[in-house]
């Protein structure tokens, strides 16, 4: 969240500009301020943090590769910088799928001792941590085009156009892969009796 | 104590009194008259009581627990079955019902269903439930793994100080200047520009001897102050004329062969 404010701060056009002129500091402020937000987009679709963090050096050196491309009148750094991010995650994670020896869905458990609940209770901690590691695997469980529009709207909170122009599908394909995915996800909750009546 | 004693009502008027008593229809003086007469009067106070309670058990038997949406899903089950909704076209309405984009006719069925099916109707609650899991689950977000941010610095400039690597003077310079923007917004005023500047460009070269406009100036002067020279040698005498047109034409000028004869 801190670097969710943060983004809302840097002046964007300004940073790129000074990157491109070859200043260390303001690649630098770059990596600090989304890196955080594209780790964790990265292991949602990896479901693991070695994977994860592979994958957000590749979007890095992307990033870089492509700063010259950015231009601030069609929107602020952060949304062109995401979307980059994602179309990379998405790219990578339809890789994978058609390629499953390269899978990773392994480690889930192992590695939610990293999610943390600044100024909660030691017990409650705990349950947020349960709870986010069955809702990872059960995001795990769904097949990979309903995973994807879930995480994309669930998860990331893109807007329905925005999922189309990333995943470049129709709006009713969209729509109707985010409805059968959210109703699939529900009944694994259930299963998982993380939600119940 | 007389004044008491002349306002009290009897039984019998305290029955006839007692309906609009409950239902605060009198006016306050007999009000007051009934009150302290059911204080008194032990079988009175009990009758008041009874009336009570059977109409608040009157009230409860009008005002039924059972929901209607529930009991009129059911008539319509029973009467229109064409109306009601099938499950695989319910859970396929299901996020147009959260997100408030149902037709009615459609919204109405929908929620019939809900009710009436017992496969169904935890449903809607449970997706509400996942979807608001998820989003408690975006907002733990993982933290940067050690050594991240010095791996991505490595590959991209080379070196984990970035704060080492400074921009030269030239690329800063050059940046500014891409930064700008060109100051002509409206794209349709563009080819006036070009033909401006092509313009400009064929005036000052072709007439100008030296390609500029500030020499085109100058020769014109010079042209000037010459033509007055020449005027005024005419006025003196003919032999400072011949002297003057041997002399070198001024450019865009041309001397007269047979008066220079002459």
């Amino acid at each position: 969240m801190e670097a969710l404010k943060a983004t809302a701060t840097i002046n964007g056009a300004e940073l790129v500009r000074r990157c491109r002129a070859g200043d260390g500091a303001a690649w630098e402020e770059i990596v600090t301020t989304f890196s955080r937000r594209i780790f964790n987009l990265a292991y949602r679709f990896t479901s693991s943090t070695e994977a994860a963090e592979d994958l957000t050096q590749e979007v890095f050196i992307r990033i870089y590769r492509t700063l010259d491309q950015y231009d601030a009148k069609q929107g602020d750094l952060a949304n062109w910088l995401m979307r980059l991010a994602r179309n990379l995650v998405i790219d990578d994670y339809r890789h994978r799928q058609r390629n499953p020896q390269n899978s990773f869905a392994d480690d889930v458990e192992d590695h939610t001792f990293h999610l943390h609940a600044v100024g909660s209770s030691a017990q409650k901690d705990l349950e947020r941590r349960e709870m986010a590691k069955q809702v990872q695997e059960a995001i795990d469980k769904l097949p990979m085009d309903l995973r994807t529009c879930v995480i994309l709207r669930d998860i990331e909170e893109l807007t329905y156009q925005e999922i189309v122009d990333v995943l470049k599908i129709p709006e009713g394909t969209v729509k109707s892969r985010i409805n059968r995915g959210r109703i699939e996800l529900a009944k694994i909750l259930r299963r998982m009796k993380v939600v119940s009546m | 104590m007389t004044y008491e004693t002349e306002k009290l009502i009897n039984c019998s008027e305290f029955e006839e009194f007692l309906t609009d008593y409950l239902d605060n229809n009198l006016d306050r003086q007999t009000h007051k008259q009934v009150a302290a007469h059911a204080l008194l009067c032990p079988l009175c106070h009990a009758l008041l009581n009874e009336v009570k309670d059977a109409v608040k058990i009157c009230h409860e038997i009008s005002a039924p627990k059972t929901s209607f949406v529930k009991l009129e899903a059911r008539i319509l089950s029973m009467t229109a079955p064409q109306t009601a909704m099938a499950c695989a076209d319910f859970e396929e309405h299901l996020t147009d019902y959260l997100d408030g984009f149902l037709p009615a006719p459609v919204f109405h069925r929908w929620e019939r269903h809900a009710v009436l099916c017992e496969k169904c109707t935890d449903l809607p609650g449970e997706v509400v439930r996942s979807i608001a899991a998820c989003y408690t689950y975006k907002m733990d977000e993982l933290p940067i793994p050690a050594g991240l941010h010095a791996k991505i610095l490595q590959a991209t400039i080379g070196t984990e100080k970035a704060q080492n690597v400074r921009a030269s003077w030239t690329l800063n310079w050059i940046e500014w200047i891409r930064g700008l923007s060109f100051p002509i917004s409206i794209p349709q005023f563009a080819p006036v520009a070009m033909i401006m500047i092509f313009a400009v460009l064929i005036f000052s070269q072709t007439v100008s001897a030296d390609g500029s406009i500030s020499g085109m100036y100058q020769k014109s002067f010079e042209l000037a102050g010459q033509t007055y020279k020449q005027g005024a040698d005419v006025v003196l005498g003919g032999e400072t004329i011949k002297q003057k047109l041997n002399q070198e034409s001024v450019n865009g000028t041309f001397v007269n062969d047979e008066e220079e004869k002459r």
